[in-house]
């Protein structure tokens, strides 16, 4: 974790209104390479929709967002991830009709360099034959080797997380925007989960978690941001989250959750 | 494929229609230009999931053009394929640029309203199309000082339908190809990992369509005429049926699609007639219910039954 320097996701004053409610309000935080924060509240405190406008599901133009100091608000969710922030989806998302090695390389989509022109001529096959073992090496990171040639089909849920997470990888991402990674997973599989973000962000990779478990998130975060009304009511180590007035009242004496 | 078996393909395709009689080889003709359409179907509506009914509407709008710009504004056979080729992308773009941008079924309301309009340009063009009796007395003209005629005319048809199959084939197994699986299975997990999905549909769309389109312009000289009945809507159809009887989403799918259901009337003509269309609804229907990955899937499961 680097407390220090610039910034790889700066979010200012960020606004999301649906009709007359205001989701997120006037929101401010920084990410740093290599650094794990989490994104937390009770439900309807705003963290999926921050999620989405970061990922350029959702527009808005009230606020900023920089990354890499580019401003990427109001970009469209293909041109965000071109520039280096991927995602996974809670509810997994696979593409069903192709196998796992496929489906990794469609996150490296951004990654290939050669025209339809060339690639009709017969070029692009040495590209192409790198990413396949990119794609193959990032499946075996996230434990996945035995099911390379798998219709996806045939993957359990805990499977298909993992999944989308080499695809994910496959970006080069800079950033990566987890939505509620540990949602409908075992206890053994979170264990496995943890540890490769962990990995993830060893690699100098930034990684935004959204997670409504606790006990997955806190000894996982280096930084915790809590939301409330979509507004942040706390920031700092889970340590002093854990023990901050406003986040108790917010999860209105659910301090057994924390 | 190594390009050694490309050719070896092509050399046993382009060597049966010296074998081949007068009548089989038009049948041959027939079925090399109807494998064509498919396959390229099949990218569109298989591979990237657009249904459209425009494919066989761009296939006349390919041989219509090819004959108007020779025979009616006289130009050169050069030029007149690359006009051709041009009018096909940019009714492509027109139709499909729109039609992408909105969700769900436009592309096929758009396209199906296309086809109509095709049949009633030709219908009421004039003496620019021929009205209902189209264009007919034509001949191709010589290229580099030779008549391409008879069996030799098959032969260019052959090219055509490798050429464009090394075309799908080559972007099927690209990024290209993933990336439109990838729109057709889950278009908003396919723009998180930086597909473009408008973009993808778009293109996808205009280069299906013009390869149809240049294969009307070979097809323009096949029976040496052009009128609306040939080019009716019912064959839009029917391209969609082969690819879903042979398996949508497979090439080898297509190419059996194609041949089943271009062979099948001959057969079938005798015992019911013109039913024969029936017979393919119910074909149709069966296909989606019992074996929606078409005859490809059920090889692909005695294949993997018996390996």
């Amino acid at each position: 974790m680097t407390d220090s320097g610039d910034a790889l996701l700066e979010v200012r004053r960020l606004t999301k209104r649906f009709g007359g409610l205001t989701a997120v309000a006037g929101l401010d935080f920084d990410l740093y390479k290599g650094e794990i924060l989490g994104l937390i509240g009770p439900n309807g405190a705003g963290k999926s929709t921050t999620f989405n406008v970061i990922a350029g599901a959702y527009g808005t133009n009230e606020g900023e967002i920089r990354f890499a100091g580019e401003s990427i608000l109001g970009l469209a969710p293909h041109e965000i991830a071109r520039r280096g922030i991927m995602r996974t989806f809670q509810h997994n998302r696979p593409f069903g009709g192709m196998p796992v090695l496929d489906n990794v390389m469609v996150g490296a989509h951004a990654r290939f360099s050669k025209n339809l022109l060339q690639i009709v001529l017969g070029g692009g096959l040495v590209e192409e034959r790198q990413q396949r073992r990119r794609a193959a090496e990032l499946i075996e990171f996230v434990g996945l080797s035995g099911l390379r040639d798998a219709e996806v089909g045939t993957l359990s849920f805990g499977q298909g997380r993992l999944l989308e997470i080499a695809r994910a990888l496959a970006g080069e991402p800079r950033l990566i925007l987890f939505d509620e990674p540990a949602a409908g997973l075992a206890p053994a599989e979170l264990e496995r989960l943890a540890e490769i973000i962990r990995g993830i962000a060893a690699r100098g990779i930034a990684v935004l978690l959204i997670e409504h478990d606790m006990r997955f998130l806190l000894p996982l975060a280096h930084r915790v941001v809590v939301l409330n009304f979509g507004a942040r009511i706390a920031e700092g180590t889970p340590q002093q989250v854990r023990s901050h007035r406003a986040v108790m009242d917010a999860y209105l004496g659910d301090a057994a959750a924390l | 494929m190594s390009y050694l078996r490309w050719l070896g393909v092509f050399a046993v395709l382009a060597a049966l229609p010296f074998f081949l009689g007068n009548y089989h080889n038009d049948v041959y003709r027939k079925l090399l230009l109807w494998i064509t359409l498919a396959l390229g179907y099949n990218f569109l509506f298989g591979i990237c999931g657009q249904v459209a009914f425009s494919h066989f509407a761009f296939y006349g709008i390919g041989a219509y053009s090819v004959v108007i710009f020779l025979f009616q504004l006289h130009l050169p056979l050069p030029l007149a394929v690359l006009l051709g080729i041009v009018v096909c992308v940019v009714l492509a773009l027109a139709v499909a640029i729109p039609s992408t941008r909105l969700e769900g079924f436009y592309l096929a309301l758009v396209t199906l309203a296309l086809a109509q309009l095709f049949i009633v340009v030709l219908n009421e063009g004039g003496a620019v199309t021929g009205g209902t009796g189209g264009i007919t007395n034509y001949r191709l003209p010589e290229v580099l000082g030779q008549r391409i005629a008879g069996p030799w005319y098959t032969v260019v048809i052959v090219g055509l339908l490798l050429a464009s199959f090394a075309v799908l084939w080559r972007l099927d197994r690209s990024w290209f190809g993933r990336a439109c699986r990838a729109v057709r299975d889950n278009p908003e997990a396919a723009a998180a990992m930086g597909v473009d999905v408008a973009r993808t549909k778009v293109i996808v769309f205009t280069l299906t369509s013009a390869l149809a389109g240049v294969a009307g312009m070979v097809y323009a000289f096949v029976d040496n005429t052009v009128n609306p009945p040939i080019f009716g809507l019912d064959n839009a159809f029917l391209i969609l049926f082969m690819v879903i009887v042979g398996g949508a989403g497979r090439h080898a799918g297509a190419v059996v699609g194609a041949i089943l259901l271009y062979l099948l009337p001959f057969w079938l003509s005798p015992l019911v007639g013109h039913h024969h269309s029936l017979v393919f609804g119910v074909l149709v229907v069966v296909a989606i219910l019992l074996q929606p990955k078409g005859l490809i899937g059920i090889y692909d499961g005695f294949r993997r039954r018996f390996a």
